[in-house]
Protein backbone atom coordinates (compact mmCIF):
# COMPACT_ATOMS: atom_id res chain seq x y z
CA UNK A 1 0.00 0.00 0.00
CA UNK A 2 1.55 3.14 -1.12
CA UNK A 3 1.44 5.92 1.25
CA UNK A 4 0.10 9.08 -0.32
CA UNK A 5 2.82 11.65 -0.46
CA UNK A 6 2.16 14.52 1.81
CA UNK A 7 2.03 18.04 0.51
CA UNK A 8 4.63 20.24 2.16
CA UNK A 9 2.37 22.88 3.59
CA UNK A 10 3.83 25.17 6.22
CA UNK A 11 1.27 24.66 8.97
CA UNK A 12 1.69 20.97 8.72
CA UNK A 13 5.42 21.41 8.69
CA UNK A 14 5.32 23.50 11.80
CA UNK A 15 3.01 21.05 13.48
CA UNK A 16 5.23 18.20 12.57
CA UNK A 17 8.21 20.03 13.93
CA UNK A 18 6.49 20.60 17.23
CA UNK A 19 5.39 17.06 17.30
CA UNK A 20 8.88 15.89 16.57
CA UNK A 21 10.29 18.05 19.27
CA UNK A 22 8.05 16.68 21.94
CA UNK A 23 8.75 13.21 20.76
CA UNK A 24 12.45 13.74 20.90
CA UNK A 25 12.12 14.79 24.48
CA UNK A 26 10.17 11.70 25.29
CA UNK A 27 12.72 9.57 23.50
CA UNK A 28 15.49 11.02 25.53
CA UNK A 29 13.82 10.35 28.79
CA UNK A 30 12.57 6.88 28.17
CA UNK A 31 14.90 5.67 25.42
CA UNK A 32 12.08 3.80 23.87
CA UNK A 33 10.56 4.13 20.46
CA UNK A 34 7.06 4.98 19.53
CA UNK A 35 7.07 3.78 16.05
CA UNK A 36 4.00 5.04 14.36
CA UNK A 37 3.88 8.54 15.70
CA UNK A 38 7.50 9.06 14.90
CA UNK A 39 7.02 8.48 11.26
CA UNK A 40 4.15 10.83 10.81
CA UNK A 41 6.45 13.74 10.99
CA UNK A 42 8.86 12.32 8.55
CA UNK A 43 8.35 14.86 5.88
CA UNK A 44 10.94 17.40 5.10
CA UNK A 45 14.65 17.60 5.22
CA UNK A 46 14.88 19.04 8.66
CA UNK A 47 12.99 16.18 10.15
CA UNK A 48 15.29 13.85 8.41
CA UNK A 49 18.33 14.98 10.23
CA UNK A 50 16.66 14.77 13.58
CA UNK A 51 15.28 11.40 12.81
CA UNK A 52 18.64 10.17 11.77
CA UNK A 53 20.28 11.41 14.87
CA UNK A 54 17.62 9.99 17.09
CA UNK A 55 17.84 6.74 15.31
CA UNK A 56 21.54 6.70 15.71
CA UNK A 57 20.96 7.23 19.40
CA UNK A 58 18.71 4.27 19.50
CA UNK A 59 20.88 2.15 17.38
CA UNK A 60 23.72 2.46 19.76
CA UNK A 61 21.64 1.75 22.78
CA UNK A 62 20.01 -1.16 21.10
CA UNK A 63 23.19 -2.39 19.62
CA UNK A 64 23.78 -5.34 21.86
CA UNK A 65 20.69 -7.38 21.08
CA UNK A 66 21.56 -9.49 18.10
CA UNK A 67 20.31 -8.53 14.79
CA UNK A 68 18.48 -11.70 14.09
CA UNK A 69 15.68 -10.86 16.47
CA UNK A 70 13.50 -9.68 13.71
CA UNK A 71 10.31 -10.86 15.31
CA UNK A 72 10.41 -8.23 17.95
CA UNK A 73 7.33 -6.76 19.58
CA UNK A 74 6.20 -3.48 18.16
CA UNK A 75 7.58 -1.46 20.99
CA UNK A 76 11.20 -2.11 20.24
CA UNK A 77 12.97 -1.69 17.00
CA UNK A 78 15.58 -3.97 15.67
CA UNK A 79 17.44 -3.65 12.47
CA UNK A 80 17.12 -6.55 10.16
CA UNK A 81 19.75 -7.23 7.71
CA UNK A 82 18.35 -10.21 5.96
CA UNK A 83 15.27 -8.66 4.56
CA UNK A 84 14.49 -6.40 1.87
CA UNK A 85 15.79 -4.32 -0.77
CA UNK A 86 19.06 -2.74 -1.32
CA UNK A 87 17.43 0.35 -2.56
CA UNK A 88 19.12 2.36 0.08
CA UNK A 89 21.81 -0.13 0.78
CA UNK A 90 24.72 1.85 -0.43
CA UNK A 91 26.07 3.50 2.69
CA UNK A 92 27.81 6.23 0.81
CA UNK A 93 24.61 7.57 -0.65
CA UNK A 94 24.05 11.17 0.36
CA UNK A 95 21.30 11.78 2.77
CA UNK A 96 18.81 13.10 0.27
CA UNK A 97 18.83 9.99 -1.78
CA UNK A 98 18.36 8.03 1.38
CA UNK A 99 15.47 10.19 2.14
CA UNK A 100 14.06 9.65 -1.29
CA UNK A 101 14.48 5.96 -0.99
CA UNK A 102 12.64 5.73 2.24
CA UNK A 103 9.12 6.44 1.05
CA UNK A 104 9.36 3.38 -1.11
CA UNK A 105 10.78 1.63 1.91
CA UNK A 106 7.87 2.83 3.89
CA UNK A 107 5.47 1.56 1.34
CA UNK A 108 7.25 -1.71 1.24
CA UNK A 109 7.38 -1.98 4.95
CA UNK A 110 3.73 -1.28 5.32
CA UNK A 111 3.04 -3.69 2.58
CA UNK A 112 4.98 -6.30 4.44
CA UNK A 113 3.10 -5.57 7.57
CA UNK A 114 6.15 -4.15 9.34
CA UNK A 115 5.38 -0.91 11.05
CA UNK A 116 8.86 -0.51 12.37
CA UNK A 117 10.32 2.54 10.83
CA UNK A 118 13.93 2.01 11.53
CA UNK A 119 14.26 -1.45 10.16
CA UNK A 120 13.52 -0.38 6.68
CA UNK A 121 14.82 3.08 6.70
CA UNK A 122 18.36 2.19 7.48
CA UNK A 123 18.26 -0.95 5.54
CA UNK A 124 21.56 -1.31 3.86
CA UNK A 125 23.23 1.08 6.22
CA UNK A 126 23.11 -0.87 9.44
CA UNK A 127 25.85 -3.14 8.20
CA UNK A 128 28.28 -0.32 8.10
CA UNK A 129 26.88 1.37 11.10
CA UNK A 130 26.85 -1.74 13.18
CA UNK A 131 30.48 -2.38 12.50
CA UNK A 132 31.23 1.18 13.32
CA UNK A 133 29.24 1.29 16.48
CA UNK A 134 29.94 -2.02 18.06
CA UNK A 135 33.56 -1.30 18.86
CA UNK A 136 32.67 2.02 20.39
CA UNK A 137 30.26 0.86 22.99
CA UNK A 138 28.64 3.41 25.25
CA UNK A 139 27.14 6.26 23.41
CA UNK A 140 27.98 8.77 26.04
CA UNK A 141 31.67 8.60 25.23
CA UNK A 142 32.65 11.42 22.94
CA UNK A 143 32.98 10.07 19.48
CA UNK A 144 35.87 11.67 17.73
CA UNK A 145 35.44 9.20 14.93
CA UNK A 146 32.19 10.72 13.88
CA UNK A 147 33.46 14.20 14.69
CA UNK A 148 35.20 14.71 11.39
CA UNK A 149 32.23 13.17 9.70
CA UNK A 150 29.95 15.70 11.28
CA UNK A 151 32.19 18.60 10.57
CA UNK A 152 32.45 17.59 6.96
CA UNK A 153 28.75 18.26 6.81
CA UNK A 154 28.19 15.19 4.75
CA UNK A 155 27.31 12.07 6.55
CA UNK A 156 27.61 8.69 5.07
CA UNK A 157 26.22 6.77 8.00
CA UNK A 158 23.42 8.09 10.16
CA UNK A 159 25.16 10.71 12.19
CA UNK A 160 26.50 10.01 15.58
CA UNK A 161 26.50 13.57 16.77
CA UNK A 162 29.54 14.39 18.74
CA UNK A 163 28.60 16.00 21.99
CA UNK A 164 32.10 17.14 22.87
CA UNK A 165 31.23 20.76 23.19
CA UNK A 166 28.16 20.12 25.30
CA UNK A 167 29.92 17.74 27.60
CA UNK A 168 32.97 19.90 28.05
CA UNK A 169 31.00 23.06 28.64
CA UNK A 170 28.45 21.36 30.82
CA UNK A 171 31.09 19.82 33.02
CA UNK A 172 32.92 23.14 33.21
CA UNK A 173 29.72 24.76 34.39
CA UNK A 174 29.18 22.07 37.00
CA UNK A 175 32.73 22.43 38.27
CA UNK A 176 32.27 26.19 38.28
CA UNK A 177 29.21 25.95 40.47
CA UNK A 178 30.89 23.58 42.87
CA UNK A 179 33.95 25.80 43.02
CA UNK A 180 31.77 28.82 43.68
CA UNK A 181 30.49 27.36 46.91
CA UNK A 182 33.78 25.98 48.11
CA UNK A 183 35.66 29.15 47.24
CA UNK A 184 33.04 31.27 48.92
CA UNK A 185 33.37 29.28 52.09
CA UNK A 186 37.16 29.43 52.01
CA UNK A 187 37.12 33.20 51.70
CA UNK A 188 34.61 33.52 54.49
CA UNK A 189 36.77 31.35 56.70
CA UNK A 190 39.81 33.51 56.10
CA UNK A 191 37.88 36.68 56.89
CA UNK A 192 36.36 35.18 60.00
CA UNK A 193 39.73 33.90 61.16
CA UNK A 194 41.17 37.36 60.88
CA UNK A 195 38.26 38.89 62.73
CA UNK A 196 38.46 36.24 65.40
CA UNK A 197 42.09 37.00 65.98
CA UNK A 198 42.01 40.78 65.85
CA UNK A 199 38.52 42.04 66.36
CA UNK A 200 36.85 39.93 68.99
CA UNK A 201 37.00 40.25 72.73
CA UNK A 202 40.39 41.03 74.27
CA UNK A 203 42.00 41.52 70.93
CA UNK A 204 44.19 44.41 70.04
CA UNK A 205 41.58 46.30 68.08
CA UNK A 206 38.99 45.74 70.71
CA UNK A 207 41.31 47.24 73.28
CA UNK A 208 41.83 50.29 71.13
CA UNK A 209 38.44 51.15 69.79
CA UNK A 210 35.16 51.42 71.57
CA UNK A 211 32.88 50.75 68.63
CA UNK A 212 33.62 47.71 66.50
CA UNK A 213 31.62 46.50 63.56
CA UNK A 214 29.50 47.83 60.78
CA UNK A 215 26.09 47.94 62.31
CA UNK A 216 24.41 49.86 65.06
CA UNK A 217 24.64 49.16 68.72
CA UNK A 218 26.36 46.50 70.68
CA UNK A 219 25.51 43.43 68.73
CA UNK A 220 26.52 44.68 65.32
CA UNK A 221 28.12 42.31 62.85
CA UNK A 222 31.85 42.76 62.68
CA UNK A 223 32.38 42.20 58.98
CA UNK A 224 30.57 43.55 55.96
CA UNK A 225 30.64 41.30 52.95
CA UNK A 226 30.79 43.29 49.76
CA UNK A 227 31.15 40.53 47.26
CA UNK A 228 32.48 37.06 47.61
CA UNK A 229 36.06 38.22 48.04
CA UNK A 230 35.78 41.67 49.61
CA UNK A 231 35.17 42.10 53.34
CA UNK A 232 35.09 45.29 55.35
CA UNK A 233 35.66 45.89 59.04
CA UNK A 234 35.04 49.17 60.82
CA UNK A 235 36.12 50.44 64.19
CA UNK A 236 35.65 53.80 65.82
CA UNK A 237 35.96 55.60 69.11
CA UNK A 238 39.57 56.40 69.80
CA UNK A 239 41.61 59.43 70.48
CA UNK A 240 43.21 61.24 67.56
CA UNK A 241 41.16 59.50 64.93
CA UNK A 242 37.61 59.29 63.74
CA UNK A 243 37.66 55.69 62.72
CA UNK A 244 39.39 52.83 61.03
CA UNK A 245 38.20 50.94 57.99
CA UNK A 246 39.88 47.66 57.11
CA UNK A 247 39.20 46.19 53.68
CA UNK A 248 40.15 42.60 52.97
CA UNK A 249 40.55 41.83 49.29
CA UNK A 250 40.99 38.14 48.93
CA UNK A 251 41.76 36.09 45.89
CA UNK A 252 38.71 35.30 43.79
CA UNK A 253 38.50 31.73 44.96
CA UNK A 254 34.83 31.56 44.09
CA UNK A 255 35.39 32.24 40.42
CA UNK A 256 36.93 29.35 38.54
CA UNK A 257 38.20 31.42 35.67
CA UNK A 258 39.93 33.87 38.00
CA UNK A 259 41.37 30.99 39.92
CA UNK A 260 42.91 29.53 36.79
CA UNK A 261 44.19 32.97 35.85
CA UNK A 262 45.75 33.37 39.27
CA UNK A 263 47.68 30.20 38.79
CA UNK A 264 49.47 31.91 35.94
CA UNK A 265 49.60 35.42 37.34
CA UNK A 266 50.15 35.13 41.08
CA UNK A 267 47.98 37.09 43.41
CA UNK A 268 47.81 37.56 47.17
CA UNK A 269 45.23 38.10 49.84
CA UNK A 270 45.52 41.71 50.94
CA UNK A 271 44.20 43.74 53.81
CA UNK A 272 44.31 47.52 53.75
CA UNK A 273 43.61 49.82 56.67
CA UNK A 274 42.43 53.40 56.39
CA UNK A 275 42.60 55.50 59.52
CA UNK A 276 40.74 58.80 59.40
CA UNK A 277 42.67 61.22 61.54
CA UNK A 278 41.13 64.14 63.33
CA UNK A 279 41.78 67.55 61.86
CA UNK A 280 43.60 68.77 64.88
CA UNK A 281 45.51 65.58 65.47
CA UNK A 282 47.73 65.45 62.42
CA UNK A 283 50.45 67.88 61.52
CA UNK A 284 51.77 68.41 58.01
CA UNK A 285 53.18 64.98 57.44
CA UNK A 286 53.54 63.28 54.11
CA UNK A 287 55.34 60.02 54.40
CA UNK A 288 55.31 56.67 52.69
CA UNK A 289 57.28 53.48 52.85
CA UNK A 290 57.09 50.40 50.67
CA UNK A 291 59.16 47.82 48.90
CA UNK A 292 61.47 49.38 46.36
CA UNK A 293 59.51 48.83 43.17
CA UNK A 294 56.17 49.55 44.74
CA UNK A 295 57.54 52.73 46.26
CA UNK A 296 58.61 54.02 42.89
CA UNK A 297 55.17 53.33 41.50
CA UNK A 298 53.52 55.04 44.44
CA UNK A 299 55.64 58.12 44.08
CA UNK A 300 54.66 58.46 40.45
CA UNK A 301 50.99 57.70 40.77
CA UNK A 302 49.77 59.21 44.01
CA UNK A 303 49.13 62.91 43.72
CA UNK A 304 50.21 64.01 47.13
CA UNK A 305 53.43 62.04 47.08
CA UNK A 306 54.20 63.32 43.64
CA UNK A 307 53.66 66.92 44.52
CA UNK A 308 55.14 67.22 47.97
CA UNK A 309 57.54 64.37 48.58
CA UNK A 310 60.36 62.50 46.95
CA UNK A 311 62.28 59.27 47.31
CA UNK A 312 64.81 59.56 50.07
CA UNK A 313 68.10 57.74 50.11
CA UNK A 314 68.80 55.87 53.32
CA UNK A 315 70.66 58.17 55.66
CA UNK A 316 73.99 57.00 56.88
CA UNK A 317 74.88 56.94 60.51
CA UNK A 318 71.70 55.70 62.00
CA UNK A 319 69.62 52.61 62.12
CA UNK A 320 67.31 52.39 59.19
CA UNK A 321 64.80 50.10 57.61
CA UNK A 322 65.86 46.95 55.84
CA UNK A 323 67.33 47.15 52.36
CA UNK A 324 64.27 46.04 50.53
CA UNK A 325 62.22 49.07 51.56
CA UNK A 326 62.46 52.62 50.37
CA UNK A 327 61.09 55.72 52.01
CA UNK A 328 59.28 58.65 50.47
CA UNK A 329 58.98 61.82 52.51
CA UNK A 330 59.20 65.58 52.33
CA UNK A 331 62.36 65.80 54.33
CA UNK A 332 64.82 63.55 56.05
CA UNK A 333 63.75 64.89 59.36
CA UNK A 334 60.17 63.84 58.95
CA UNK A 335 61.27 60.47 57.70
CA UNK A 336 63.53 59.99 60.65
CA UNK A 337 60.79 60.98 63.04
CA UNK A 338 58.37 58.54 61.56
CA UNK A 339 60.73 55.59 61.62
CA UNK A 340 61.32 55.30 65.29
CA UNK A 341 63.58 53.01 67.17
CA UNK A 342 60.76 50.96 68.50
CA UNK A 343 59.39 50.32 65.06
CA UNK A 344 62.77 49.38 63.73
CA UNK A 345 63.39 46.95 66.48
CA UNK A 346 60.04 45.36 66.33
CA UNK A 347 59.18 45.21 62.69
CA UNK A 348 61.31 46.93 60.13
CA UNK A 349 64.86 46.49 61.23
CA UNK A 350 67.21 44.05 59.64
CA UNK A 351 66.66 41.38 62.22
CA UNK A 352 62.99 41.76 62.76
CA UNK A 353 61.98 41.95 59.14
CA UNK A 354 62.47 38.26 58.54
CA UNK A 355 60.23 37.13 61.30
CA UNK A 356 57.60 39.76 61.56
CA UNK A 357 57.71 42.05 58.62
CA UNK A 358 57.12 39.58 55.83
CA UNK A 359 53.54 40.57 55.31
CA UNK A 360 54.19 44.29 55.10
CA UNK A 361 53.36 45.89 51.78
CA UNK A 362 53.17 49.63 52.25
CA UNK A 363 52.23 52.44 54.54
CA UNK A 364 51.32 55.97 53.63
CA UNK A 365 50.58 58.92 55.92
CA UNK A 366 49.21 62.01 54.34
CA UNK A 367 47.40 65.13 55.33
CA UNK A 368 46.71 66.09 51.74
CA UNK A 369 45.09 62.90 50.67
CA UNK A 370 42.91 63.33 47.58
CA UNK A 371 39.38 62.22 48.19
CA UNK A 372 36.76 62.83 50.78
CA UNK A 373 38.98 62.84 53.84
CA UNK A 374 42.31 64.66 53.77
CA UNK A 375 44.16 63.42 56.83
CA UNK A 376 44.66 59.71 56.57
CA UNK A 377 46.98 56.89 57.48
CA UNK A 378 46.98 53.99 55.05
CA UNK A 379 48.48 50.58 55.69
CA UNK A 380 48.60 47.59 53.41
CA UNK A 381 49.58 44.09 54.48
CA UNK A 382 49.27 40.66 52.95
CA UNK A 383 47.07 38.27 54.78
CA UNK A 384 48.63 35.06 56.00
CA UNK A 385 46.82 31.78 55.72
CA UNK A 386 43.83 30.76 57.76
CA UNK A 387 45.89 29.07 60.42
CA UNK A 388 48.69 31.62 60.57
CA UNK A 389 46.78 34.73 61.52
CA UNK A 390 49.02 35.25 64.51
CA UNK A 391 51.92 36.13 62.20
CA UNK A 392 50.31 39.45 61.58
CA UNK A 393 50.12 40.54 65.19
CA UNK A 394 53.02 42.95 65.13
CA UNK A 395 51.86 44.45 61.89
CA UNK A 396 48.42 45.11 63.25
CA UNK A 397 50.01 46.47 66.40
CA UNK A 398 51.70 49.11 64.24
CA UNK A 399 48.38 50.74 63.62
CA UNK A 400 47.47 51.98 67.10
CA UNK A 401 51.11 52.80 67.66
CA UNK A 402 51.20 55.05 64.66
CA UNK A 403 47.85 56.60 65.40
CA UNK A 404 49.21 57.76 68.72
CA UNK A 405 52.58 58.67 67.27
CA UNK A 406 51.25 60.80 64.44
CA UNK A 407 48.55 62.19 66.66
CA UNK A 408 51.10 63.51 69.13
CA UNK A 409 53.73 64.50 66.61
CA UNK A 410 54.60 68.12 66.12
CA UNK A 411 56.93 69.34 63.41
CA UNK A 412 59.91 71.47 64.24
CA UNK A 413 59.54 75.12 63.20
CA UNK A 414 61.87 74.94 60.21
CA UNK A 415 60.28 71.85 58.84
CA UNK A 416 56.88 73.31 59.42
CA UNK A 417 57.66 76.48 57.52
CA UNK A 418 58.87 74.50 54.56
CA UNK A 419 55.83 72.33 54.48
CA UNK A 420 53.50 75.26 54.97
CA UNK A 421 54.95 77.01 51.95
CA UNK A 422 54.47 74.01 49.75
CA UNK A 423 50.95 73.49 50.95
CA UNK A 424 49.79 77.03 50.53
CA UNK A 425 51.05 77.00 47.00
CA UNK A 426 49.16 73.81 46.32
CA UNK A 427 46.03 75.22 47.92
CA UNK A 428 46.21 78.31 45.74
CA UNK A 429 46.60 76.24 42.63
CA UNK A 430 43.64 74.14 43.62
CA UNK A 431 41.57 77.24 44.20
CA UNK A 432 42.49 78.63 40.80
CA UNK A 433 41.56 75.35 39.21
CA UNK A 434 38.19 75.49 40.88
CA UNK A 435 37.60 79.00 39.68
CA UNK A 436 38.54 78.09 36.15
CA UNK A 437 36.25 75.17 36.20
CA UNK A 438 33.37 77.29 37.45
CA UNK A 439 34.07 79.93 34.82
CA UNK A 440 34.10 77.33 32.09
CA UNK A 441 30.87 75.85 33.27
CA UNK A 442 29.26 79.27 33.20
CA UNK A 443 30.53 79.93 29.70
CA UNK A 444 29.22 76.61 28.54
CA UNK A 445 25.81 77.34 29.97
CA UNK A 446 25.71 80.74 28.25
CA UNK A 447 26.70 79.21 24.93
CA UNK A 448 24.03 76.58 25.27
CA UNK A 449 21.40 79.15 26.04
CA UNK A 450 22.47 81.15 23.00
CA UNK A 451 22.23 78.10 20.83
CA UNK A 452 18.75 77.36 22.06
CA UNK A 453 17.68 80.89 21.37
CA UNK A 454 19.07 80.78 17.86
CA UNK A 455 17.35 77.52 17.14
CA UNK A 456 14.09 78.89 18.38
CA UNK A 457 14.58 81.96 16.26
CA UNK A 458 15.28 79.92 13.17
CA UNK A 459 11.98 78.16 13.61
CA UNK A 460 9.97 81.31 13.75
CA UNK A 461 8.65 82.92 10.61
CA UNK A 462 10.06 86.08 9.16
CA UNK A 463 7.48 88.35 10.72
CA UNK A 464 7.99 87.03 14.15
CA UNK A 465 11.71 87.43 13.56
CA UNK A 466 11.31 91.04 12.78
CA UNK A 467 9.21 91.52 15.86
CA UNK A 468 11.81 89.83 17.94
CA UNK A 469 14.59 91.91 16.53
CA UNK A 470 12.67 95.01 17.32
CA UNK A 471 12.17 93.84 20.84
CA UNK A 472 15.88 93.05 21.18
CA UNK A 473 16.80 96.47 19.97
CA UNK A 474 14.44 98.08 22.40
CA UNK A 475 15.88 96.07 25.21
CA UNK A 476 19.40 97.03 24.25
CA UNK A 477 18.44 100.64 24.10
CA UNK A 478 16.96 100.40 27.50
CA UNK A 479 20.13 98.88 28.82
CA UNK A 480 22.16 101.63 27.32
CA UNK A 481 19.81 104.35 28.44
CA UNK A 482 20.33 104.43 32.20
CA UNK A 483 24.04 104.91 31.69
CA UNK A 484 23.45 107.98 29.65
CA UNK A 485 21.02 109.26 32.17
CA UNK A 486 23.49 108.85 34.92
CA UNK A 487 26.21 110.71 33.17
CA UNK A 488 23.87 113.52 32.43
CA UNK A 489 22.96 113.73 36.03
CA UNK A 490 26.54 114.28 36.90
CA UNK B 1 53.92 49.88 72.58
CA UNK B 2 52.06 50.31 75.82
CA UNK B 3 49.38 52.86 76.36
CA UNK B 4 49.45 54.99 79.42
CA UNK B 5 45.73 55.11 79.53
CA UNK B 6 42.84 53.60 77.75
CA UNK B 7 42.96 55.03 74.25
CA UNK B 8 39.31 54.44 73.68
CA UNK B 9 36.96 57.35 73.49
CA UNK B 10 33.40 56.14 73.30
CA UNK B 11 32.18 59.68 72.93
CA UNK B 12 34.08 60.05 69.72
CA UNK B 13 32.70 56.93 68.14
CA UNK B 14 30.95 57.42 64.85
CA UNK B 15 28.80 54.73 63.31
CA UNK B 16 29.79 53.19 60.05
CA UNK B 17 28.61 54.86 56.91
CA UNK B 18 29.35 52.87 53.77
CA UNK B 19 31.09 55.10 51.28
CA UNK B 20 28.81 55.86 48.36
CA UNK B 21 30.13 54.71 45.02
CA UNK B 22 28.93 56.42 41.89
CA UNK B 23 27.72 54.04 39.20
CA UNK B 24 30.31 55.31 36.77
CA UNK B 25 33.15 54.62 39.16
CA UNK B 26 32.40 50.95 39.38
CA UNK B 27 35.02 48.64 37.95
CA UNK B 28 34.20 47.50 34.45
CA UNK B 29 32.39 44.20 34.29
CA UNK B 30 34.58 42.52 31.72
CA UNK B 31 33.05 39.09 31.94
CA UNK B 32 29.57 40.44 31.41
CA UNK B 33 30.73 42.32 28.35
CA UNK B 34 32.47 39.26 26.94
CA UNK B 35 29.34 37.22 27.64
CA UNK B 36 27.26 39.60 25.57
CA UNK B 37 29.81 39.57 22.74
CA UNK B 38 29.91 35.79 22.62
CA UNK B 39 26.16 35.54 22.89
CA UNK B 40 25.60 37.83 19.96
CA UNK B 41 28.26 36.02 17.94
CA UNK B 42 26.67 32.69 18.75
CA UNK B 43 23.28 33.85 17.61
CA UNK B 44 24.51 35.50 14.45
CA UNK B 45 26.91 32.86 13.27
CA UNK B 46 25.04 29.89 14.68
CA UNK B 47 28.17 28.79 16.46
CA UNK B 48 27.37 26.53 19.38
CA UNK B 49 30.66 26.94 21.17
CA UNK B 50 30.15 30.67 21.23
CA UNK B 51 26.79 30.29 22.92
CA UNK B 52 28.23 27.97 25.51
CA UNK B 53 31.08 30.35 26.23
CA UNK B 54 28.55 33.14 26.57
CA UNK B 55 26.75 31.13 29.23
CA UNK B 56 29.99 30.43 31.06
CA UNK B 57 31.01 34.06 31.11
CA UNK B 58 27.61 35.26 32.17
CA UNK B 59 27.74 32.78 35.05
CA UNK B 60 31.13 34.17 35.98
CA UNK B 61 29.77 37.69 35.86
CA UNK B 62 26.91 36.62 38.08
CA UNK B 63 29.31 35.06 40.55
CA UNK B 64 31.33 38.27 40.72
CA UNK B 65 28.33 40.45 41.28
CA UNK B 66 29.00 42.80 44.15
CA UNK B 67 25.91 44.86 44.47
CA UNK B 68 22.65 43.07 43.98
CA UNK B 69 20.57 46.01 42.82
CA UNK B 70 22.97 47.81 40.56
CA UNK B 71 24.55 44.98 38.66
CA UNK B 72 21.65 42.62 38.26
CA UNK B 73 20.22 44.39 35.23
CA UNK B 74 23.39 44.28 33.21
CA UNK B 75 24.16 40.73 34.13
CA UNK B 76 20.69 39.50 33.35
CA UNK B 77 20.93 41.19 29.98
CA UNK B 78 24.10 39.28 29.24
CA UNK B 79 22.51 36.09 30.44
CA UNK B 80 19.47 36.60 28.25
CA UNK B 81 21.69 36.99 25.23
CA UNK B 82 23.57 33.84 26.02
CA UNK B 83 20.49 31.77 26.66
CA UNK B 84 18.83 33.11 23.56
CA UNK B 85 21.89 32.12 21.62
CA UNK B 86 21.80 28.61 22.93
CA UNK B 87 18.10 28.23 22.28
CA UNK B 88 18.45 29.52 18.75
CA UNK B 89 21.31 27.20 18.11
CA UNK B 90 19.60 24.16 19.41
CA UNK B 91 15.94 24.69 18.76
CA UNK B 92 16.18 26.85 15.70
CA UNK B 93 14.51 25.92 12.45
CA UNK B 94 17.63 24.56 10.84
CA UNK B 95 19.18 22.44 13.45
CA UNK B 96 16.94 20.76 15.93
CA UNK B 97 19.04 18.72 18.26
CA UNK B 98 18.16 15.69 20.25
CA UNK B 99 19.90 16.85 23.34
CA UNK B 100 19.01 19.81 25.49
Amino acid sequence: MARPPRPLSSPSRFLSLLFLLSLLIIYLSTASVLADSHFEGFDADEDDEAVDSVDSLHFSSLRSPPVTQSESPPATAKPTLSEDESAASDPTLPRTSEHLATPPDLSKSSSEGFDYWDEDEFEGVPIVEKQQQQPSEPFKATEDVTGPQDSAGHVSAPTKRSYTIEIVCGSFLIIFVINYFTGKRENENIALAWAAKFATKDSILEKNFSLLGVGEGDDSPLLLKEGQNVFKFYASGRRYCQGLLATMELKSRHDLISRIYNMIVPCKDEISFEVYMNDDAMDNVIFAMAKKKAAKGMQKELMDLQRFAGLLPPPGGRKWVAEEFSVIAESKEVAGDMITEAVLDQVFGEKAIEKFGKGFMSMHFSDQHPGTHSKMLLFKFTLPGVNNMADMTRLVALIPYYIDHVGRYKLSPQARSKTEAARTKAAQEAFKELQNARHEALQKRKAERKKLMEEAEAKLSAEALRKKEAKERARQMKKAMPKMKMTRGH
Amino acid sequence: MSQSSDPRQPSAARPFKPPAVLPQDLPVDYSGFIAVVFGVAGVMFRYKLSSWLAIIFSVQSFANMKNMENDLKQISMGMMFAIMGLVTNYFGPNRPAPQK
